[in-house]
């Protein structure tokens, strides 16, 4: 097969993501077992700074781990910004956590989300995190709270501007 | 009367509502990917044929060269999905040890980890590698109730065209559960 009839594939394959009968987004905010405090995370983001989760500390962080390859990574990354949109001014930060990409593909990508996502996005290019944070699939998100434990947990892909999301978001925030 | 008649149609709507659904299939128009689904205990289950081309295509796109992915891309590969609905509890599932048989013979899958031992050996490149053990359906996994879900690829390791039987099993606080796909198909 010539390389130009794979990259047209490939452009099928996403679009078989996008087809009609797609796996739901759901929208539960599950509690934490254990609040176990946030693990470390220090990674570059956009503009090759270094951020780091524990400068967050008195803040509720979204932590979305992601890939531009997979489907339901894709299909949520607009709502995790109108998430960030709704509670940016309450004391939330949302960091997305980028595994095993370079800057080029994370940000031709961007380009493409609806609206654009304005909040903090970390390159993770050797997947470490990963088992830090004992991700074991993509997307995974966890919401820290203000002291710093992990309160609330969504494996698989969310509606993250959903009402009952955006108000646990907030009311951890106010806790 | 009618307020019998009433009642039983609520009782009949009630069991409608929480009854599970048997397995179900359907092709896609496009692509001619068939996909099998079962709803057993409030988890959703459902098998999708990922096409060999479209294997190419994808990890071609992550840095494999065409050599270096064939082998799995001709190895009966679905794309994967399990989402705890309402199951009563937390589930917690080694998709690694579900029992597949064909012809009634027990059959094992490639483990991710011997995949992925198999490509760094061959010299793939590690952002590919990457991207390939996690775009696998997680080996091990907990879902919680009202919606926790994985979308991710499965090998099962068998030629085009075979057909088998799958079980999906998951634990909840020590009871083990079922859901049973039969007579799925490998994409030819």
């Amino acid at each position: 097969m010539h390389y130009a009839g794979v990259v047209a594939l490939f452009m099928c394959f996403v679009g078989l993501g996008q087809a009609a009968e797609l796996p739901l987004l759901t929208h539960s905010l599950t509690p934490s077992a254990g609040q176990r405090p946030a693990p470390v995370l220090r990674l570059q983001n956009l503009d090759d700074e270094i951020v780091d989760i524990h400068d967050l500390k008195g803040k509720v962080v979204v932590v979305n781990f992601w890939a531009t390859w997979c489907p339901p990574c894709r299909r949520e990354m607009g709502s995790l910004e109108r998430l960030h949109q709704a509670t940016k001014d309450k004391n939330v930060e949302v960091l997305a956590v980028n595994v095993g990409e370079n800057f080029d593909t994370v940000f031709s990508f961007l380009g493409t989300v609806e609206p654009s996502p304005n909040f903090q996005m970390l390159f993770d290019e050797d997947a470490l995190s990963m088992g830090t944070w004992s991700v074991k699939g993509l997307p995974t998100t966890y919401v820290v709270g203000p002291d710093g434990r992990i309160a609330y947990e969504a494996v698989g892909g969310r509606e993250f501007d959903h009402p009952e999301i955006v108000k646990k978001v907030i009311e951890l925030a106010d806790d | 009367m009618k307020n019998i008649t009433v009642v039983t149609l609520l009782v009949l709507a009630s069991f409608c509502c929480h009854a599970d659904v048997a397995q179900s299939s359907r092709t896609d128009a496009l692509t001619g990917a068939e996909t099998w689904e079962i709803q057993v205990d409030g988890v959703h289950f459902s098998l999708t044929q990922l096409l060999p081309d479209q294997l190419r295509a994808f990890y071609v796109n992550r840095g494999f060269t065409l050599e270096q992915i064939e082998l799995y891309a001709a190895s009966c590969v679905y794309m994967t999905v399990l989402r705890n609905d309402r199951a009563p509890g937390v589930i917690r599932t080694v998709s690694s040890r579900w029992p597949i048989s064909v012809n009634n013979r027990p059959h094992e899958l490639i483990p991710v980890e011997q995949w992925v031992e198999r490509f760094s050996a061959a010299g793939v490149k590690k952002s590919a590698v990457i991207a390939f053990r996690w775009a696998q359906f997680p080996p091990e996994q907990e879902y919680r109730p009202g919606g926790d879900w994985n979308q991710g690829m499965l090998s099962v390791g068998l030629p085009a065209g075979s057909r088998f039987d799958i079980i999906a099993t998951w634990d909840i606080a020590g009871n083990e559960y079922r859901a049973k796909l039969t007579e799925v198909q490998c994409a030819k």
